[in-house]
């Protein structure tokens, strides 16, 4: 597989020559090992491997342990554990740890070997969406303007901090469901959203209730194109909408999540600002 | 609404909140409501899609947020509802949402459900649908409702 330099890590000398002939064999590039926690940081510190193969049990540390060390110096770094041992306990903080596979010694080199393809078709599919995600629903919202109020927004402050929001005063949260899960939040202030609703329908007063349906309406027709957007640029996506929660009051603060990739940004329109922010997480390992 | 999606949901709670060291839990009411919600301080939010679609709503004051994620952080103290405690309630709101959806895939209703979002604050929530079911449940005797707005597609 291009590009893709993979470190061994097991306390076994024996070990790591297994998986690395395995490894190779099978065409992948094994860049280095080690055989303890400190060798794993310093390996993985001067190689920058894409993925690790880790071994469950060493003399001073876990595997998890040694997983947790090698993410602090990079959290995008993909590892396999493979172990002699595989029962529940180990599955369960596997998973927690966001492993991405688990093979059982003695390694079957084409088990192994698919898993790895796997996981990196899995990993370039996750910087595809990544890459064309805030173009599309930024889209969506210009497309949106456009089409009913004829006026396209100016976009600003865009950045990708997953931190707190606090709305301006009404805001809408649609779920997203499929290959990978996200939400968008649609926020803007309640005198932006009456604007809006007052446009839409050519009148001067609107009850609460119009609002309110409005923004839920506004919200999916935004989401569910973007989603259709994405969906068209590879059908792997399989992006869907849940339908739209809209949240209204005095005050609304929306926690920071733990999302894998975010995007916020805020936009001028004839109506006032609007903010939108958009995530999605990786899928986790189900093994 | 089916019972079973209802039952779905007031499981989860029992199967997964032991698991977090919590014992105590009731059921103390099964309700139809309209479909606004007013806060109590703190609701996460999530998406459902598949053969029901719709949204569920986690909703507790921050008192019992708090209390829950302390159990959830092995007994440390929680003071404030800050950070830690939301991103606990979140994980929670994830982990009652997925185990509901292993209840319903047992009974051959397949479903997806979205990311966690969780408000906190003074607020209403405004469901898609017009007829929502609130579970009213006892945590360590702190009230937890859960709203179910969802349809069978």
């Amino acid at each position: 597989m291009e590009n893709l330099k993979i470190v061994v890590v097991d306390d076994s000398p024996f070990s790591v020559a297994m998986i690395s002939k395995i490894l190779e064999e099978k065409g992948f590039e094994v860049v280095g090992s080690a055989n303890s926690l400190p060798e794993a940081v310093e390996v993985v510190s001067a190689l920058k491997p894409n993925l690790v193969t880790m071994d469950m049990t060493m003399p001073e540390a876990d595997g998890i342990e040694c997983t947790k060390a090698i993410r602090e110096i990079d959290p995008n770094l993909k590892v396999i554990v493979i172990s002699s041992m595989m029962d529940e306990e180990i599955m369960r903080k596997a998973k927690k740890a966001k492993i991405s596979g688990y093979i059982q010694k003695p390694v079957d080199g084409d088990e192994l070997s698919l898993l790895i393809r796997r996981i990196m078709a899995e990993e370039e599919l996750f910087v595809e969406l990544e890459q064309l995600y805030a173009t599309a629903f930024k889209e969506a919202v210009t497309d949106t303007y456009n089409r009913f109020f004829k006026s396209i927004p100016a976009y600003k402050n865009e950045n990708s901090l997953n931190s707190e929001l606090v709305s301006q005063g009404i805001t809408v949260v649609m779920g997203i469901i499929g290959k990978y899960s996200g939400r968008m939040i649609l926020d803007m202030s309640v005198d932006s959203a009456k604007k809006v609703a007052c446009s839409l329908l050519c009148k001067d007063n609107l009850s609460e209730e119009y609002v309110i349906n409005m923004m839920g309406e506004m919200a999916n027709i935004i989401a569910g194109n973007a989603c259709s957007m994405l969906n068209k640029k590879n059908e792997v996506f399989g992006l869907r909408v849940a339908p739209p929660t809209v949240v209204y009051g005095e005050s609304i603060t929306i926690s920071k999540l733990k999302l894998d990739t975010v995007t916020s940004v805020e936009a001028d329109t004839v109506f006032g600002e609007i903010y939108l922010n958009v995530g999605f997480n990786r899928s986790e390992c189900d093994e | 609404m089916n019972r079973e999606i209802i039952s779905a949901f007031s499981s989860a709670v029992v199967n997964i909140m032991p698991m977090l060291g919590i014992s105590n839990i009731k059921l103390v009411n099964e309700r139809k409501c309209g479909k606004q919600i007013e806060s109590t301080g703190v609701i996460g939010i999530i998406g459902i899609i598949g053969e029901l679609s719709g949204n569920v709503f986690f909703a507790m004051d921050e008192a019992c947020g708090k209390k829950i994620a302390s159990y959830m952080m092995g007994g440390m103290e929680v003071e404030e509802f800050g950070e830690l405690a939301q991103s606990a309630i979140s994980e929670l709101s994830n982990m009652l949402a997925a185990n509901a959806s292993m209840i319903l895939s047992e009974t051959g209703k397949m479903i997806d459900i979205s990311t966690p979002t969780l408000i906190n604050g003074a607020f209403t929530v405004s469901s898609i649908f017009s007829e929502v079911i609130c579970l009213e449940m006892l945590v360590e005797d702190m009230a937890f409702n859960i709203y179910l707005s969802v349809k069978e597609n």
